[in-house]
């Protein structure tokens, strides 16, 4: 195990950067998640490391040596791909023997290492199966083991539960992080699922137009995001476009004029608001108290979410826990809705990010 | 109702299927099966000098191609030459294949048109080519003579080497195409694993793309041999009139010698030859390898 | 760190450098043919004597190359225009049917392609003389002849070209059609067969090329005087090499290349071979 570092790493094609100047160091044991939307350059930058991009600037180093221009089979990097890319023409224990084989060690020490790679992970009795004879769960977990196998000084993981089903992808993460702590594995996992990262990461880096956006624990993100990028695509936000009207007074585009920390922003701006941290009914005690009307309602079992109109041109989401104990509001009734001025952030720039993004890759 | 409303649109699918593919599946099984077992049968007919074919029941036009040294040449160097092109193809073909199925850019179109286009050209056409190169004052000749470097034209045209050049290159973009389509199919990333486990790329070739490529180099071996062993336009330009293979002599036979029964047995004969070779090469790569 | 000139990079130079050398060896006997065309002087020899365009006129004066290839065309689109019509239904079926005998049907279908052409010429040649000992009807000889003959060699590129594109046509698509109200006939027409026209389209211009540039089944069965341009460029050369025979290459390789061009156009060539 070793600890990683990239300075500046960027990778161009012609004009366009993949990849800009990232800057980041992985500790010793540390699970790092790299997430972000499609084409954020979060999977060029873990083929950076692999040794399958060669960069266009900067530097990486495992464990203190450079690695920048290695390629790929002298970097003691192990992978789990997306698709696996498991060897069809050879068994499972054949496949996780591989890299122990590249390796030149001997045939009693190959054996003894990929049968533990393989309980690892739990697929003992499968190493003379081929695989195609494995099901999806099965097959990811090979690739896990001879990822493993090599005893890599960092391990990769790129998007490596997405071609799992929803209920699979909750127990494989588990386990994939367990193994992680268990073995103190230095670990860079890239995906665009924002629940998958939250679960398994010891710190974030999110990444957006191949720029790291904010590097941080899950708390720093969600409660301190860098910018309405990040509070966008980390949990969710309603965000209310307007401007700041004083140091601690926000004004939406409908002329509602709410109790906010600025933070010295000024001129036109927006206010991103969590839905869970808004409360509907008597909210005395609150810095805000709007009345509204519900415009329309989602029963989600757990929580209900209702959006709130507040003027004509704001909407608020609020989320509500569903005890059973209060009468669930209906479509058209009226509600105050209401939530201290900290839960508020006010960023620069107007309009919601995840949805820009989304409609510039649609016409791009 | 509902049972025998499925049962009557299934009868009527298998009818349509049968008038669909039935006329296409007549025309072939009548214009190549009865062709060959005619042929097949005359093969067994007598040649009686003067008096042209006589009906008979006889292998004696197998025996005279097998006892007769001559005809035992031939078939040996057809097949001496069909192994040395396929060879030949199958080393310059597979880089060509790999850094054509692994191009992603605009070029690619382009670089597999090149390949297909001499293709369709025609083998008397690129025969031409080398006849251009090769003869006494053609460019290679005239090349190496200018600058000294031989006193004296090489004689390259009618030799073994002009025709086995000549084949090669006929042949070769059937084994890059046939390579490049198997290739494509083979998932990067499976390239990548290897690497990323520490194999340099002769290794990752080795042990993970050539098995990979397997059926593709198993495909394009048999086509390119099955076209070499049949060769006609290109031994005859560039090896002479002395320089017999089997699908000369047999034109020979049969248009100008107008000895059908010999004729036909040697058509067999290049024909059961060209499929044994191959089910053997066949057996031996499947044995080696898991396909 | 510097980028290192290591092994690897090294390594693809000669993984490039070889594919190089393989395209090239490819295409070298057609540059050579293309060059020789523009000869002034007859004999073929080194350097040149200068260049000149005559031997394109001469072509024209040589009956056998004009005559081959106006026979080539007519029967290269009669073949094209028979096989297809026999290939395109029957691909249908091979590749959206389950039906009993499907594997050998295609297996048959797709035989022409590995009769080595010799064997198909002659025994093709011994058919047509018995068939005219039974019906007394002169096919051997004849363009009908060589038509069903060449018949023989287009129906395999287009089976294995409109299948080939059958199979990437997702038939839910033909179900949504029939759910909005088209019928059977309207489904094909609308929906199926603007789907499978690239098959087609790649599928008549292999068949169309295949045929007008066959040679070893055609020279069996071509009449007394009457010959396909393949045959008459190779009996010429079996005479002599010289511009005018080079000429008339460089024009039947601009009619494939132009071919390939137009074909190119509705459908990338380097996904249908």
């Amino acid at each position: 195990m070793a600890q990683l570092e990239l300075r500046d790493l960027s990778k161009r094609y012609g004009e366009h950067y993949a990849v800009r100047s990232v800057s980041l160091d992985v500790a010793d044991g540390e699970f790092l998640v790299l997430l972000g939307p499609s084409g954020c350059g979060k999977t060029t930058t873990l083929r950076m490391i692999a040794g399958f991009v060669e960069p266009s600037g900067g530097s990486a180093r495992i464990g203190g040596v450079d690695v920048t221009y290695l390629p790929p089979w002298r970097r003691n990097t192990g992978m789990v791909f997306q698709s696996y890319a498991l060897f069809p023409h050879m068994t499972v224990a054949e496949n996780v023997a591989f890299g122990l084989e590249m390796r030149k060690l001997d045939k009693s020490e190959t054996a003894a290492r990929s049968a533990e790679a393989l309980r690892l992970v739990r697929l003992e009795g499968y190493s003379e199966r081929l695989p195609r004879q494995l099901s999806g769960g099965q097959q990811q977990r090979v690739a896990l083991a001879r990822a493993l196998a090599i005893r890599p000084d960092v391990l990769l993981l790129d998007e490596p539960l997405s071609n799992l089903d929803a209920k699979l992808r909750e127990e494989v993460r588990i386990e994939i992080r367990e193994l992680q702590r268990q073995l103190g594995l230095t670990t860079v996992m890239v995906t665009h699922d924002q629940e998958e990262a939250l679960t398994v990461a010891d710190r974030l880096v999110v990444m957006a137009d191949g720029e790291i956006r904010q590097i941080g624990s899950q708390r720093d993100l969600y409660e301190r995001p860098a910018d309405r990028f990040v509070a966008g695509f980390v949990g969710r936000s309603t965000f209310l476009d307007g401007h700041v009207a004083a140091p601690d007074a926000f004004e939406t585009a409908g002329g509602l004029r709410l109790a906010s920390l600025t933070q010295g922003i000024s001129g036109p701006a927006s206010l991103a608001l969590r839905p869970e941290r808004l409360t509907l009914g008597p909210t005395n005690a609150l810095d805000n108290r709007l009345p509204g009307r519900v415009e329309f309602v989602s029963y989600l079992g757990a929580v209900l979410e209702l959006h709130v109109r507040l003027s004509p041109a704001d909407r608020v989401v609020v989320q509500m826990p569903n005890r059973g104990d209060a009468a669930v509001p209906k479509v058209g009734d009226a509600v105050e809705v209401g939530w201290p001025r900290e839960a508020g952030l006010v960023f620069a720039g107007q309009g919601n990010p995840a949805i820009e993004r989304e409609n510039q890759n649609v016409e791009a | 109702m509902r049972s025998v409303a499925a049962v009557e649109g299934r009868s009527n699918q298998r009818f349509g299927a049968a008038g669909l593919v039935g006329p296409a599946t007549i025309y072939v099984a009548i214009g190549i099966l009865v062709p060959l077992a005619i042929l097949f049968r005359y093969s067994l007919n007598q040649f009686v000098p003067g008096r042209f074919m006589v009906d008979a029941l006889t292998l004696e036009n197998y025996v005279k191609f097998f006892t007769d040294a001559y005809y035992t040449g031939v078939l040996w160097r057809t097949v001496r030459v069909a192994f040395a092109t396929t060879a030949i193809c199958l080393l310059m073909g597979f880089p060509l294949a790999y850094v054509l199925a692994r191009t992603r850019t605009r070029r690619k179109n382009l670089l597999i048109m090149l390949v297909v286009l001499p293709l369709f050209v025609g083998n008397a056409v690129r025969a031409a080519g080398w006849m251009v190169a090769f003869g006494n004052r053609g460019l290679l000749n005239a090349s190496l003579m200018g600058t000294g470097a031989i006193p004296q034209p090489l004689e390259i045209m009618f030799t073994e080497t002009a025709v086995i050049i000549g084949i090669t290159a006929v042949n070769l973009p059937f084994m890059v195409l046939t390579l490049q389509s198997v290739i494509e199919g083979i998932d990067r990333s499976v390239e990548e694993a290897a690497f990323s486990l520490g194999a340099n790329p002769w290794r990752m070739a080795r042990r993970v793309l050539f098995p990979l490529a397997m059926p593709g180099i198993l495909a394009g071996t048999i086509l390119t041999f099955i076209l070499a062993m049949n060769a006609y336009a290109t031994p005859v330009l560039l090896g002479g009139p002395r320089f017999q293979m089997m699908g000369p002599l047999v034109y020979s036979q049969f248009v100008q010698q107008n000895n059908w029964p010999f004729g036909g047995a040697i058509a067999f004969i290049l024909m059961i030859a060209t499929l044994i070779l191959t089910a053997a090469a066949n057996l031996m790569v499947q044995r080696r390898y898991r396909i | 760190m510097r980028r290192p000139l290591d092994a690897s990079r090294l390594g693809r130079w000669a993984l490039d450098g070889v594919a190089a050398l393989s395209l090239g060896f490819i295409l070298l006997p057609l540059a050579l043919v293309i060059w020789l065309a523009f000869f002034r002087q007859e004999i073929p020899s080194f350097p040149p004597e200068g260049y000149s365009l005559r031997w394109f006129g001469a072509v024209f004066n040589h009956r056998s190359f004009v005559g081959g290839f106006l026979l080539s065309l007519q029967v290269g689109v009669a073949a094209t225009a028979v096989g297809l019509a026999l290939a395109v239904p029957a691909s249908l079926a091979i590749a959206r049917r389950r039906f009993r005998g499907r594997a050998p049907v295609n297996t048959l279908l797709l035989m022409p392609l590995v009769v080595p052409g010799v064997v198909l010429g002659t025994s093709i040649y011994v058919f047509q003389i018995e068939s005219e000992i039974a019906t007394g009807w002169p096919l051997l000889g004849s363009t009908y002849g060589l038509v069903a003959a060449h018949v023989l060699i287009v129906i395999p590129w287009a089976v294995r070209l409109v299948t080939a594109s059958l199979a990437g046509f997702d038939p839910t698509v033909e179900e949504a059609a029939k759910n909005l109200g088209a019928g059977p006939w309207t489904t094909f027409r609308r929906v199926t067969l603007p789907a499978i026209r690239p098959g087609i389209v790649a599928g008549a211009m292999f068949g169309f090329v295949m045929s007008f540039g066959n040679l070893e089944m055609s020279l069996f069965l071509v009449g007394a005087g009457r010959t396909t341009l393949p045959i008459a460029i190779l009996q010429y050369l079996e005479w002599k090499i010289d511009p005018t025979v080079a000429a008339a290459s460089v024009m039947q390789i601009a009619l494939i290349g132009a071919a390939m061009l137009v074909t190119d156009r509705y459908v990338k060539i380097s996904q249908v071979v």
